[in-house]
């Protein structure tokens, strides 16, 4: 009687024994009874997109008096101190970066599984 | 660059890419068709019937897979699925079941030619040991994986294959040359 093998044997032999299958017309026939791809124009999305965007921001500039809120906005900035403008637009990268990077996260299966690991 | 599944399930979705998708089912083809192979023991045109459905179904619910697991554990788990209604079926047309089949099957008067068989000693395995033996210890999935793919727990899967890696080693030696 042979003597038991170990697993990491074991497991190597079943790897071995399932050789690749190869395709065969496999793919041709899973291919052929696909249902249509959607034809939607790839353009329309954008141009949906850029619509509403336009739309909004008309809506916004005309409720806002044609836009006056952004020319006192800049012109109260113009008041503070360079030092002031310096901490505010640090803040704002800090904001924007800290956004990406969690966008990022939850894009990047590798990195959110990552963040998962206990220690 | 080769592109990764990812990135071909992100055309996929964004396209309607049915290139992408073709690569994806290449790419998957033989563990998947492998693997059923297994599950439905060596019946291949059924498990190329299983798998042809596998692939179809994972291109009408491509945006269920949000990617928190690997495409292909995905993948898996759906020809799990596939299997598992078509086993259903079956039983329900024809009154055989695993556990009936499994019952039929004696060591003992298995053809002497295929002793040496892993693959036939894997056969011999009841259906939840074999599965789990052939997701972690044939294919590479972690427990987690398996256990993500079968929908059973983490502790199951393990038992199941540490049962099935038992078994295949005392039959394995069996088999062996006195």
């Amino acid at each position: 009687m042979n003597a038991m093998i170990d697993d990491e044997t074991l497991d190597r032999q079943l790897r071995e024994a399932a050789p690749y299958i190869d395709d065969d017309g496999f793919t041709a026939r899973v291919m052929a009874r696909l249902p249509a791809a959607r034809r939607e124009p790839r353009w329309l999305r954008a141009m949906i997109l850029m619509g509403m965007t336009l739309l909004g921001s008309g809506v916004v500039y005309l409720l806002s008096g044609g836009g006056r809120f952004v020319r006192e906005g800049v012109i109260q900035l113009s008041d503070f101190p360079v030092w002031l403008l310096l901490i505010f637009a640090f803040g704002c990268g800090l904001v924007v970066g800290a956004f990406a990077v969690i966008l990022a996260i939850r894009k990047t299966p590798e990195v959110r599984d990552l963040a998962r690991l206990r220690f | 660059m080769e592109l990764t599944d990812a990135d071909l399930v992100a055309r996929v979705l964004a396209d309607d890419d049915q290139h992408a998708f073709g690569e994806l089912v290449r790419r998957h083809q033989s563990t998947v068709r492998g693997i059923l192979r297994q599950l439905t023991r060596t019946d291949i045109a059924l498990a190329d019937d299983l798998a042809q459905e596998t692939f179809i179904r994972a291109y009408k619910n491509i945006r269920g897979f949000r990617g928190e697991a690997r495409f292909s554990t995905w993948l898996y788990r759906i020809a799990y699925n596939c299997f598992r209604e078509d086993a259903r079926r079956r039983k329900e047309l024809v009154g055989v079941d695993e556990e009936q089949w499994q019952g039929e099957q004696d060591p003992q008067t298995v053809d002497p030619g295929l002793r040496h068989d892993l693959m036939h000693a894997l056969n011999l395995l009841p259906l939840h040991e074999r599965t789990a033996v052939v997701l972690c210890c044939q294919n590479g999935l972690s427990h987690d994986e398996a256990a993500r793919v079968l929908d059973i727990p983490l502790g199951t899967v393990k038992t199941n294959v540490l049962r099935g890696r038992e078994k295949l080693k005392r039959t394995l030696a069996a088999w062996g040359p006195n």
